[in-house]
């Protein structure tokens, strides 16, 4: 008898997810539901055993197979019903649907493993909070081929995070046997972590009730990861008519499925129940949907951006910019108790890469996070520490690597904030140097800044020698939102505005993330030049240079927010010098200059001469020589000047 | 809250250390517009507007009709209308405001170094130019030492001579042709000559001069350019240009643009470039000190010790080809002028020269010009010895035989056809009678 152990409550919740799954794949089939669902149809004790059993401070994360998950930990039939027909009403305004949910502590993402170091960073976030939350993050065995779920376990477990893993594990990823695809064992891949392991099945629900709840126990009290690995079949598709398995193995596992059995065991209440339940969705679905859908406006509105025309002097500080930088983390932290900073190699006394973390471990120790080399974790655990309401400073050691981090400044940081329909929102800010001129190599010296800028919802800003960069980063601060800061190799050690060429002003304006100019004292320029990042110094220097030996009267605009160039000020200019050259340490193709450029034809209707100047689209080669003539220097600046306007 | 605008009396050329501000098109305190024109200046050659750049509120600290220094500050645009100060004591008129006087934070007159840049040093060499004429600038470009020179504006990079998309003219065949670059000066002499050229909207006319005889007394005056028209054509073209003064002046858009002084430029080519040199107040000057001007220019230019002064504000261009064996050609008007007088040489069997003018017709037309040239060639042609005076010894009436040198009169004889049907000369007493 399987319902001994388990009440009635509990059935009857199992029943509701199961009957709201197939009212989806009913409205799907009458055309009523845009886009996909993946239904967990004999999954659902797994939900139950531990979304369930969970208190509401605590957390969920789960996939793109998370309906039951949610059902479980929230109760908002209607929030989810709703979602998924597209309606306003509907948890996320319609904009996530199936598979991207945001209530009360409960998040989804499609993506996979992306949401584990997520979880864990939010739960890092309930440990610095002492709250005694736990979390609780839902992968499936398909996911166990990604990288961020090993680097997460490796973090989780020396960091002693309180995250409780559950694997669920129904044999196939999408339509290919685990047989196929997956080598060793996988309760042994936790345990190689020395992560706390336990093993259930949904078929045996009231053991996998009390087994879950033990495992929820240990993670609360010990304050430490677990991995559970519950084995359970997945009745019906993976989405919709996508079931390449064989017939009799399915019928195999409905026979066992503790929902059949209780229906023959006792049917009357099945009957009852199903019954109740069903009226009760049909129902709430009549109702929702004549509803309205969310109008665009609310969702989206186009951001219109002025800088500002008031201009003031910069001075020259006698300090190293990477000083500051370090005066600045040192500062903050100790101020601001939500400041977190997390990188490779940061600890004292090496204190990062280039030095910019130097002694804050030592001045604040619970604030500071040496990782492992784990750029996906590092950025995603990042992320939830954000999401959790803490402002973490990621540095990532070289700008190259930041692409292990992309999945998840692309497909989380940016999303979040539109996806859970503005719910939540996700400061986190990633730093990272970028930049040649050291010698460093193909995968060392790489400018991606063009990548970066193509993120949507993601500010990118460059930092440079032109003023003290802590005006950035107390502005940073302030962000609601994604911040990824370039800095850049050579500026580390320079001076703030070390270098003054005669008869130019120097001067910036009052913008958050403040655009810098350079004009002749006198003349009118003829020449408008943009340059941001290290390459700003880089044509500070030949100001002067350029104008003996072109006969170009230069005006350069340096911007530090690179993702929202400020093109009514470079217009401005423009329209004055009717040349418009852009100079970047990325290749050109698709970059910076393409789209400044792009930008400002389109706001003016006169005729006027443009030109990039950047690196050859090569790697950038170690070896002095070759490096300094891919990377733009002076010469070659000079050159393409003098050809071109 | 902020200052979005200030306005100071910019620096438009290097002759125009102040400018007058003629109008001002709002009142203190007034909202202004983006783009909206709020204050006009007014330079030696021409006006200059003042354009709001932002949304604002205006302040002025100027006052129409007066006259104030470069950069000295005569408007403030505000973000807000309470940040506008109350309106400030205007000066006396016909006073030129200094900075000392500006009433917010000015800069002052660069005197920091002047860069120059590689192209200007080029060209300033090649015109003579000194450095110090561009005192108190930053930055000279070639563009700055054109615009000094009077040169239109064009980029080195720019080819003058475009061949349009369309035109029937293939690119050129390195197989047949060899090409050669277009040095910058001949790139300014054509940007030059096309400035009116292109219009086609010039006509050339022609008359003789007789010149038998022309140089008995002619050469008496002239020291080194014996046996020239040159200067006489300078100096009575001077005197003539005051009379026709669409002939001094150029077409400027709207407008015409009539010299105040009488310069006139001559033209040379000596291996180093098409020149012209001014004379200046041309009208002013004697035959003798024209010549001398012609030889010091010439030395001049062939020591390249031009100064700016010898390029500039030139009103008519003479072009003298008479050493060039030429009978007749037409001369090509020069940019900022609206007519040129080419010189072509002598026909020594006919004893007679052409003269050849062509004129701008956006600024006068045929009649005028045909007038003026009739009435040089006649002052030229007055200079033959028949004509003069002194040379007419043997002048004599033909009535009574009294020689002219002889007549107390001082009227003269006069010209008449004898009873025998030939051409003589008749004395007052015997015309009248007694």
């Amino acid at each position: 008898m399987v319902a001994q152990k388990i009440n009635h409550k509990l059935i009857k919740q199992a029943l509701t997810i199961r009957t709201v799954e197939e009212k989806f794949l009913s409205l799907f089939s009458e055309g009523k539901l845009n886009g996909t669902v993946h239904t967990c149809v004999g999954q659902e004790f797994s939900a139950l055993a531990f979304a369930g059993q969970l208190k509401k401070k605590d957390f969920v994360f789960s996939n793109h197979r998370c309906h039951g998950h949610y059902l479980a930990f929230t109760n908002d039939t209607r929030g989810l019903l709703a979602e998924l027909l597209g309606k306003a009403s509907g948890t996320c305004g319609g904009i996530g649907s199936s598979q991207h949910l945001c209530n009360s502590n409960f998040f989804s993402n499609g993506i996979q493993g992306g949401i584990m170091p997520v979880a864990a960073g939010y739960a890092l976030g309930n440990k610095l909070k002492k709250n005694g939350a736990i979390g609780l993050v839902y992968i499936g065995d398909g996911t166990l081929g990604e990288g961020s779920v090993y680097e997460t376990m490796n973090i989780i477990s020396k960091w002693e995070i309180p995250l409780l893993v559950v694997c669920e594990n129904n044999f196939y990823a999408q339509s290919t046997p685990q047989s196929v695809n997956l080598a060793g064992d996988i309760q042994a891949r936790a345990a190689a972590f020395g992560i706390q392991t336990y093993k259930g099945h949904t078929s045996n629900a009231d053991e996998l009730m009390e087994d879950a709840k033990a495992a929820i126990e240990y993670v609360r009290e010990q304050g430490k990861p677990c991995f559970f690995l519950v084995e359970t079949f997945r009745l019906n598709p993976h989405s919709k008519g996508d079931d390449d398995r064989p017939a009799e193995e399915i019928e195999q596992y409905k026979e066992k499925d503790f929902l059949t059995i209780f229906s023959k065991e006792f049917p009357e209440y099945y009957n009852n129940y199903a019954t109740a339940i069903q009226t009760e969705i049909d129902l709430l679905v009549e109702n929702i949907l004549p509803e309205t859908e969310q109008p665009i406006e609310a969702y989206y509105e186009k951001a219109v951006s002025v800088n500002s025309t008031s201009w003031q002097p910069i001075q020259a500080i006698n300090k190293r910019q990477v000083e500051l930088l370090n005066g600045f983390f040192k500062k903050t932290i100790v101020e601001n108790e939500q400041m977190l900073f997390l990188g490779e190699d940061i600890l004292s006394p090496y204190g990062g890469a280039f030095k910019v973390a130097k002694d804050l471990s030592v001045i604040a120790p619970a604030q500071v996070f040496g990782t492992p080399i784990s750029e996906s974790a590092i950025a995603g655990i990042s992320n939830g520490l954000a999401l959790n309401g803490f402002k973490p400073f990621a540095e990532i050691m070289f700008g190259d690597f930041i692409t292990l981090a992309f999945d998840q400044i692309v497909n989380h940081a940016s999303k979040f904030y539109h996806m859970f329909n503005k719910k939540v929102s996700c400061p986190v800010v990633i730093r990272t140097p970028m930049g040649g001129k050291r010698g460093y190599g193909p995968t060392h010296s790489q400018t991606l800044d063009k990548f970066l800028v193509g993120i949507d919802n993601v500010k990118t800003v460059a930092i440079h020698t032109f003023f003290d960069p802590a005006i950035i980063f107390e502005n940073i601060l302030l962000e609601q939102h994604p911040v990824i800061v370039i800095e850049n190799k050579t500026d580390y050690g320079k001076k703030i505005l070390h270098y003054q060429a005669p008869n130019f002003i120097y001067e910036r304006n009052e913008d958050l993330f403040p655009v810098v100019k350079i004009k002749p004292v006198l003349a009118e320029p003829t020449l408008t030049i943009v340059a941001y990042g290290g390459m700003a110094d880089t044509v500070n220097n030949m100001l002067l240079a350029i104008f003996l030996e072109t006969d170009c009267k230069p005006e350069l605009i340096i911007p530090s927010l690179i993702s929202n160039l400020p093109v009514d000020l470079i217009v401005q200019s423009v329209l004055k010098t009717k040349n418009l050259l852009v100079i970047e340490e990325g290749s050109a193709f698709a970059g910076i200059g393409a789209e400044l450029i792009a930008q400002v034809v389109e706001q003016i209707d006169v005729k006027i001469k443009v030109k990039r100047i950047a690196a050859y689209p090569v790697p950038i080669p170690s070896v002095k020589t070759l490096e300094h003539i891919v990377l733009p220097e002076k010469e070659r600046i000079i050159k393409e000047i003098k050809a071109h306007f | 809250m902020a200052i979005v605008q200030q306005i100071k009396v910019p620096l438009i050329s290097v002759n125009d250390t102040s400018l007058t501000v003629v109008d001002i098109l709002f009142t203190h305190a007034a909202k202004v517009q983006k783009g909206t024109i709020v204050l006009v200046f007014e330079t030696s050659k021409t006006t200059y507007d003042v354009v709001a750049e932002e949304d604002g509120y205006i302040a002025y600290y100027c006052k129409a009709g007066e006259e104030y220094d470069v950069n000295f500050l005569v408007a403030t645009i505000y973000s807000t209308a309470s940040e506008v100060p109350q309106q400030l004591e205007a000066g006396n008129n016909n006073s030129i405001h200094v900075l000392t006087s500006a009433p917010l934070e000015v800069s002052k007159t660069w005197q920091g170094e002047t860069f120059f840049s590689a192209a200007a040093i080029a060209l300033m060499d090649v015109k003579g130019t000194p450095r110090s004429a561009f005192a108190g600038r930053d930055f000279v470009g070639i563009s700055d030492v054109e615009e000094m020179l009077g040169i239109v504006k064009i980029r080195p990079s720019e080819s003058i001579v475009k061949v349009e998309k369309k035109s029937l003219q293939p690119a050129p065949n390195t197989d047949v042709v060899r090409l050669e670059k277009l040095s910058s000066n001949k790139k300014i002499e054509i940007a030059y000559l096309s400035a009116v050229q292109a219009s086609g909207l010039t006509s050339t006319i022609n008359a003789w001069i007789e010149t038998e005889g022309i140089f008995v007394h002619i050469n008496q005056s002239l020291q080194f350019l014996k046996n020239s028209l040159l200067p006489i054509i300078l100096y009575e073209t001077a005197r003539l240009l005051q009379k026709y003064p669409a002939l001094n002046a150029y077409f400027a858009g709207d407008e015409i643009a009539y010299y105040k002084k009488v310069n006139i430029g001559f033209a040379i080519d000596i291996n180093k470039g098409l020149k012209v040199l001014t004379i200046a107040d041309t009208n002013l000057k004697g035959i003798g000190e024209i010549e001398n001007e012609v030889i010091d220019l010439s030395n001049k230019y062939l020591d390249d010790k031009l100064h700016i002064n010898d390029l500039t504000n030139i009103g008519f261009t003479v072009t003298d080809l008479s050493g060039e064996g030429v009978a007749f050609f037409k001369p090509l008007v020069n940019m900022m002028n609206s007519a040129i007088l080419g010189v072509s040489s002598i026909d020594k069997k006919l004893q007679r020269c052409m003269l050849s003018l062509t004129f701008d017709h956006r600024v006068t037309e045929g009649k005028l010009a045909a007038q003026f040239l009739n009435e040089l060639t006649q002052r030229v042609e007055s200079y033959q010895s028949k004509h003069h005076p002194l040379s007419n010894q043997n002048i004599g009436c033909f009535k009574c035989f009294k020689l002219l040198q002889d007549d107390l009169s001082n009227v003269g004889f006069a010209k008449c056809i004898t009873p025998k049907g030939e051409e003589g000369y008749i004395c007052q007493s015997c015309l009248k009678g007694f």
